[in-house]
């Protein structure tokens, strides 16, 4: 296996030494390129009193090409669907390779945040989001006490 | 058979005769007339003629059988006649065998010598004259032709008054038949038989009148050449043009002896134009053995002075341009007639002695034949007025046999060399181990063998008397220049009977002639290798270094010192005047360094053979010095006054070119020069030169300083003894001063014009036979008596990687392409290719220059030897390079408007003002940070990335067909809207920015930093070394490399032309040193560092660029794959996909099939590029 770059190590240590708060990422063992990621839910949310469990795997080409993430709690939230696929532009289109994992993960806690039912990844749960806003938040909500862990208090 | 003999005789007859028949007629009726007509001159009256009866019978016997009579006593009688020794028993039991049948009397003679010839060996007569008389009978029976029967039915005698005083005897050579024409009337007819002479109708004339100035003869000299009736002393007639052009020059010497003698002549008198035939026997006088035998003044009378041969180097004419004298002239019409008469005689040289003596055995039991003129044999041009010649034809299938195949391989010359030293001979050589006292190192036991055949050469063991086998090495080597001739057996009408007794020459089979000088001898010429010293041509990484020394410290002085005080160059050959300016008594002036060997090597290895010296040396007594000219004050003192003078003197071709240059140069040649100080001041005992190919040009002012050191042991270190053509040897001949070849004549005739006749055979045959006893060549691939090999080496893979060029290149080569393609298209179509010669290879230089870097082009390089005339063509097109450039660069100027531009470099420098904002750049893709500032690159939109990041960014987007954004503001961006800062100029501190042109992008640097990328991650600490024939080349992979890797994960070091000695040490030995934390990257020039370096450290190898000759690359190769790699080595040639890199190659390809040594000569040579550069434009 090529080496790791160098960019990965240095963000890896930022990760570690800086961390953002509310989220953590620490590589795996044995794939530096892997990290195991949790979000806290963003306060004033529906999803404000869990902890999200997320993967983060960095392609080969990163930084120029996105790294991928995906949800492994399950959540109810318009832009992400059962998979726990996201559907964030800098993760697709808009990725620059001067965005960095701690930015993606902002950016994603930042789109727990604000749903955006009008570019929706889980159609069935935008379309509820639209339809009975006040009725999805509570599922939301629902969904978090039931699957995410509960932050210490 | 007598269908045959009919046939025959009608050919032979058809231009005098209406038929066979009158032939026939004619013989019996003149039988009784010519039996016994000069019979008065014979001894042996009676013998003869009984004999000339039988023969007459058999001979006649297949027309009418019937004469034939089965005459038991006769057949006796006459066996007995051949063969008076034979015991009757024999003879009876013979006739009893052959008696009976047809050509009894032959068949029993070859069944006598075939079978009883080992009891009665001692009876054979060793003469050929005794012999002819015997084979005589039988060979007339054997011989289909009438005319011949005729010869022998008559009984010879030797006119010996004939001869002059001084020719103490002749010697038969061969007769031939001549057509004579009538120029008188006779009024009786000549009679079978008579004498006649030959005489030159006008006695004293010019050779200048005859000849023209290129030898060539003017007049006609079938008028200047005449038979003449001895008798009477009145003229008859004349013969043939072919003939006369070869009995002209030769009649007036007493060299070669002519008898004539009246065969055939069917008219009863002659009238004018009647034709005659003759026999004529040619003899080899004793005058011209003699002449040769006391060396003399033939020799000297060709041999040229040193001017001479200056102006012929001149004159492509070579020897013909100087007006001969007359003199000279007839000696060369001389020469050139003794070649036609030997050719017309088929007296062929013998190729194989003992089959030449074991034949000789069996030929005095065969047919020797007379040889007729045969017209369709006939192939020199100037035969315009030959008669149509008698036409039997000679039978000799003897010389059938030793036709040779000419054709000659062109890989002969590759193979050549190793088929001097035979291999078994090789392995026969003993070992000799140097004592451990004064020699440290372990040798191999080919090295061991290889000091053996050194110390031979030298002739050491001579004077221990410890091996009897010195002196065996070059006893037994004909001069190549002389051929060997067997006597034939004498056939000459004259001596048919007569016996030679004057002349004990039983023990001659053989003389030797030397057909190009036309010297003579009876001796056997043995190769004179006087000179003590040889080439060892060992190929690269057999350690010659080590040999070398082997033999410096096994004799470090000379031994004979003591017993000949100093008379060193009075043992040398007659002192020559084409090698040395200096007489021999001058040489004697110089005193003798008994003690010093000198040793010449190439700049870059000479701390190499230092330190090999002391690891090898082990006597405290010896040392040694690296005279670098002014370190020594008088080396001259310290070699011959001191009492312990350096065992071993290093210096450089430089330093003895310039001393050289300081004492010769702008003297006359022949002036005379004391120097009394230098390398030049002493005579050394042995001097070695490492790399000698470096004298391969004679010319050059290197090779004449080395030449002119003197020494009385000199020896050639070189694992290319040939590079480019068969006269580099010439140069390595004239250093070790072999005589004769080290004339530039001789060799010129003898290798040089040979070879450009596609005389390939002749060319090698001469070449080793000179090199055979002076060169010791073993290859890695020779095995050892054990059949091992001799050097056992780790494996080697050499991998080519094919790149695609980068943008900017593939920009570049198109538009150099198409101007070179023009260029050589125009030149095809209008056949002046070869004038735009040098156009071209500066086409083809820029070619190869943009497959490594577009930065290359336009700047000139040292190593490019093609081009080294032409640097004036180079520079000369420099502006308009330029503007080629510009042209080629033209897209990325053009996407920015002036206005555009300014505008943009004030948004930058609002953003960076000064020199402090750049220390602080960070590049948002690989996050470090500063960026380099030789690397930063600047957005429109400001932004600052690196070189690197910013353009792995740019492959990526465009790779997935994705629009390109500024990573950090998402702001459309080009590539070719970039910016940089200017070049770091040290007198101002401020940095200017400037557009950026990704030209300065190679595929090739790209891939090599991949390549050492992934080499640091899977091993630690590796060395590798990159050649590249491109010094400037050398220079931007310096630049690139170190900025792609910081300084703690690989350090780069350059070795070139340009360094000096101190810091090519420091270089080498820097690099040598193993390190692991980081990677070690040397770069190496291919040619400084291509020959003799050491460097088995390293176990990687990256080719940046192909090189014309393979053989460069494997030298270069070779430096890393050598004895003391205990690694597999890797390299990586790196070749550009589509380009001029990749038709190099198959031009390698081919050179390595046919072997580039046979670029013969200067125009052979530019043909073949002629025909390379059409394969790399097709």
């Amino acid at each position: 296996m090529a080496s790791l770059p160098k960019r990965i190590i240095k963000e890896t240590e930022k990760l570690v030494s800086d961390p953002v708060p509310g989220i953590t990422a620490e590589p795996h063992d044995d794939n530096l390129r892997y990290f195991q990621v949790t979000i806290e839910g963003p306060e004033q949310s529906p999803y404000e009193d869990g902890i999200f469990e997320l993967e983060l795997y960095l392609p080969d080409d990163y930084p120029m090409e996105a790294p991928k993430v995906r949800f492994l709690t399950k959540i109810y939230h318009p832009n992400i669907d059962r998979l726990g696929r996201i559907c964030l532009d800098v993760l697709k289109t808009n990725w620059s390779p001067a965005l960095q994992i701690r930015t993606v993960l902002l950016s994603i806690q930042a789109l727990l945040a604000s749903p955006n039912p009008n570019d929706p990844l889980a159609n069935d749960v935008a379309e509820d989001w639209i339809k009975n806003e006040v009725g999805a938040k509570a599922k939301a909500r629902e969904w978090t006490k039931l699957y995410a862990k509960k932050k210490p208090e | 058979m007598s269908d045959v003999k009919q046939e025959e005789r009608k050919r032979f007859f058809n231009d005098d005769l209406d038929t066979s028949e009158t032939s026939l007629n004619f013989k019996s009726e003149n039988k009784e007339s010519f039996l016994f007509s000069n019979s008065h001159n014979d001894d042996d009256i009676l013998s003869v003629s009984d004999n000339s009866e039988g023969e007459k019978d058999t001979s006649i016997l297949p027309v009418n059988e019937e004469i034939r009579e089965d005459d038991q006593d006769q057949f006796i009688g006459e066996l007995l006649r051949i063969i008076p020794e034979m015991p009757t028993s024999i003879s009876i039991k013979l006739n009893e065998k052959f008696g009976s049948k047809k050509e009894g009397l032959c068949l029993a003679l070859s069944h006598y010598f075939d079978h009883y010839k080992e009891n009665s060996t001692s009876n054979i007569p060793s003469s050929p004259n005794q012999v002819n008389s015997h084979s005589d009978t039988s060979s007339s029976v054997l011989s289909p032709s009438p005319s011949h029967v005729k010869k022998r039915n008559n009984y010879a005698f030797r006119n010996q008054n004939r001869l002059e005083d001084k020719t103490t005897w002749k010697r038969f050579i061969g007769a031939l038949q001549v057509t004579g024409m009538a120029t008188r009337p006779t009024v009786r007819p000549l009679k079978y038989g008579s004498q006649l002479k030959l005489k030159r109708s006008v006695e004293e004339i010019s050779a200048a009148k005859v000849y023209d100035s290129r030898g060539r003869k003017k007049a006609s000299m079938a008028s200047l050449v005449r038979i003449f009736d001895s008798q009477y002393n009145r003229e008859i007639g004349r013969v043939p043009e072919d003939i006369a052009q070869i009995l002209y020059p030769l009649l007036n010497s007493n060299e070669i002896g002519f008898e004539v003698t009246l065969i055939f002549c069917d008219n009863k008198r002659l009238s004018i134009g009647d034709s005659f035939i003759l026999q004529l026997d040619c003899f080899l006088t004793s005058i011209i053995f003699e002449e040769s035998s006391s060396d003399g003044q033939s020799f000297t009378k060709r041999r040229r002075t040193e001017r001479e041969i200056k102006r012929e180097k001149d004159n492509k004419n070579f020897g013909r341009s100087l007006a001969e004298t007359d003199e000279e002239l007839e000696n060369r019409s001389k020469r050139l007639a003794l070649l036609k008469l030997f050719d017309k005689l088929k007296l062929k040289p013998i190729l194989d002695e003992q089959k030449a003596i074991e034949r000789h055995k069996i030929e005095l039991s065969s047919d020797p034949e007379i040889i007729d003129i045969d017209d369709d044999n006939d192939d020199d041009d100037d035969n315009d007025d030959i008669r149509p010649g008698q036409a039997a034809k000679a039978r000799d299938n003897l010389w059938d046999t030793q036709h040779e195949e000419e054709t000659m391989n062109l890989n002969q010359l590759k193979t050549f060399y190793k088929a001097a030293q035979s291999s078994e001979s090789l392995k026969n050589l003993p070992e000799t181990e140097p004592s451990r006292d004064i020699f440290k190192l372990e040798l191999r036991n080919y090295q061991k063998q290889g000091l053996t055949w050194m110390l031979r050469r030298e002739q050491e063991f001579a004077k221990t008397a410890s091996d009897k086998g010195a002196s065996e090495t070059d006893a037994n080597v004909i001069n190549p220049l002389w051929k060997q001739f067997k006597w034939p057996t004498d056939m000459s009408w004259a001596a048919q009977k007569t016996q030679n007794d004057h002349l004990n020459l039983e023990d001659d089979i053989f003389f030797y002639a030397n057909l190009h000088s036309g010297e003579f001898s009876l001796t056997k010429p043995v190769l004179k290798t006087m000179i003590k010293g040889g080439i060892l041509s060992d190929e690269m990484g057999l350690g010659k270094t080590i040999a070398a020394y082997s033999l410096i410290l096994s004799c470090p002085c000379d031994s004979d010192i003591d017993r000949t005080p100093y008379d060193v160059e009075s043992t040398d050959i007659p002192d020559d005047v084409s090698s040395t300016f200096k007489t021999s008594s001058q040489n004697n002036k110089k005193p003798y360094a008994s003690k010093t060997t000198l040793i010449v090597v190439p700049m870059s290895l000479l701390t190499q053979w230092s330190n090999e010296f002391m690891k090898a040396n082990n006597s405290p007594d010896m040392y040694h010095e690296v005279y670098y000219g002014g370190n020594v004050s008088s080396l001259k003192t310290l070699l011959t006054k001191t009492k312990n003078p350096p065992t071993v003197v290093l210096t450089t071709y430089g330093i003895v070119q310039n001393e050289w240059t300081k004492h010769f140069k702008g003297r006359m040649i022949d002036e005379d020069v004391t120097v009394s100080s230098g390398l030049f001041s002493v005579n050394f005992y042995r001097i070695v030169i490492d790399e000698g190919h470096n004298i391969r040009n004679r010319m050059t002012v290197t090779s004449k300083a080395v030449m002119d050191l003197q020494a009385k042991c000199k020896w050639v270190l070189t694992g290319t003894p040939i590079i480019n053509r068969l006269d580099d040897l010439y140069s390595l001949v004239k250093f070790l001063e072999l005589d004769p070849w080290r004339q530039i004549n001789y060799w010129k005739t003898f290798v040089s014009t040979p070879f450009e006749n596609k005389n390939y055979k002749q060319a090698f045959d001469v070449v080793n036979a000179i090199l055979e006893p002076v060169l010791l060549r073993r290859t890695k691939q020779m095995k050892d008596k054990d059949g091992k090999p001799l050097v056992e080496l780790p494996p080697k893979e050499v991998v080519i990687k094919r790149l695609p060029f980068s943008k900017a290149q593939d920009l570049l080569y198109k538009f150099l392409l198409d101007k070179a393609e023009i260029t050589v298209k125009s030149g095809i179509a209008r056949g002046d290719l070869l004038k735009k010669y040098s156009t071209i290879l500066v086409h083809i230089l820029r070619l190869r220059q943009v497959c490594c870097h577009p930065g290359l082009i336009g700047t000139q390089d040292e190593n490019d030897e093609d081009l080294s005339k032409n640097n004036k063509l180079v520079t000369e097109q420099t502006v308009e390079l330029d503007s080629l450039i510009r042209v080629a660069s033209e897209r990325y100027d053009n996407s920015f408007s002036k206005e555009e531009l300014e505008k943009m470099m004030r948004n930058l420098k609002v953003k960076y003002p000064d020199n402090k904002s750049f220390q602080t750049l960070e590049c948002s893709i690989c996050t470090a940070e500063p960026i380099d500032i030789d690397k930063v690159l600047f957005t429109e939109c400001g932004h600052s990335f690196c070189e690197k990041c910013l353009f792995e960014y740019i492959e990526f987007q465009k790779g997935k067909n994705l629009c390109l954004k500024c990573p950090n503001c998402r702001k459309p961006i080009d590539a070719c809207r970039l910016l940089t800062l200017g070049p770091q100029n040290s007198t101002s501190e401020n940095l200017e920015f400037r557009p950026y042109s990704p030209a300065s992008e190679s595929s090739k640097i790209t891939a090599l930093v991949k390549e050492l990328q992934l080499l640091q991650d899977s091993s630690a600490g590796e060395q590798v070394v990159i050649f590249s024939q491109f010094s400037t080349y050398l220079d931007i992979l310096e630049k690139e490399l170190t900025h792609a890797f910081p300084k703690d994960v690989a350090k780069v070091y350059k070795f070139d032309g340009r360094l000096s000695l101190k810091e090519r040490t420091n270089v080498l030995a820097d690099f040598a040193a193993k390190d692991y934390s980081r990677q070690k990257i040397l770069l190496l020039s291919l040619k400084a560092g291509g020959v003799g370096l050491n460097l088995t450290c390293a176990s990687h190898a990256y080719m940046m660029d192909p090189w014309w000759s393979p053989s460069m690359e494997d030298q270069a190769i070779d430096r890393l794959h050598r004895i003391g790699q205990t690694n597999s080595v890797k390299v990586t040639r790196f070749i550009i996909q589509n380009s001029i890199e990749e038709k190099m190659l198959r031009i390698q390809e081919k050179k390595r099939t046919i072997g580039e040594a046979m670029d013969a000569d200067e125009d052979e040579r530019r043909k073949r590029r002629i025909e390379e550069i059409q394969m790399l434009f097709e």
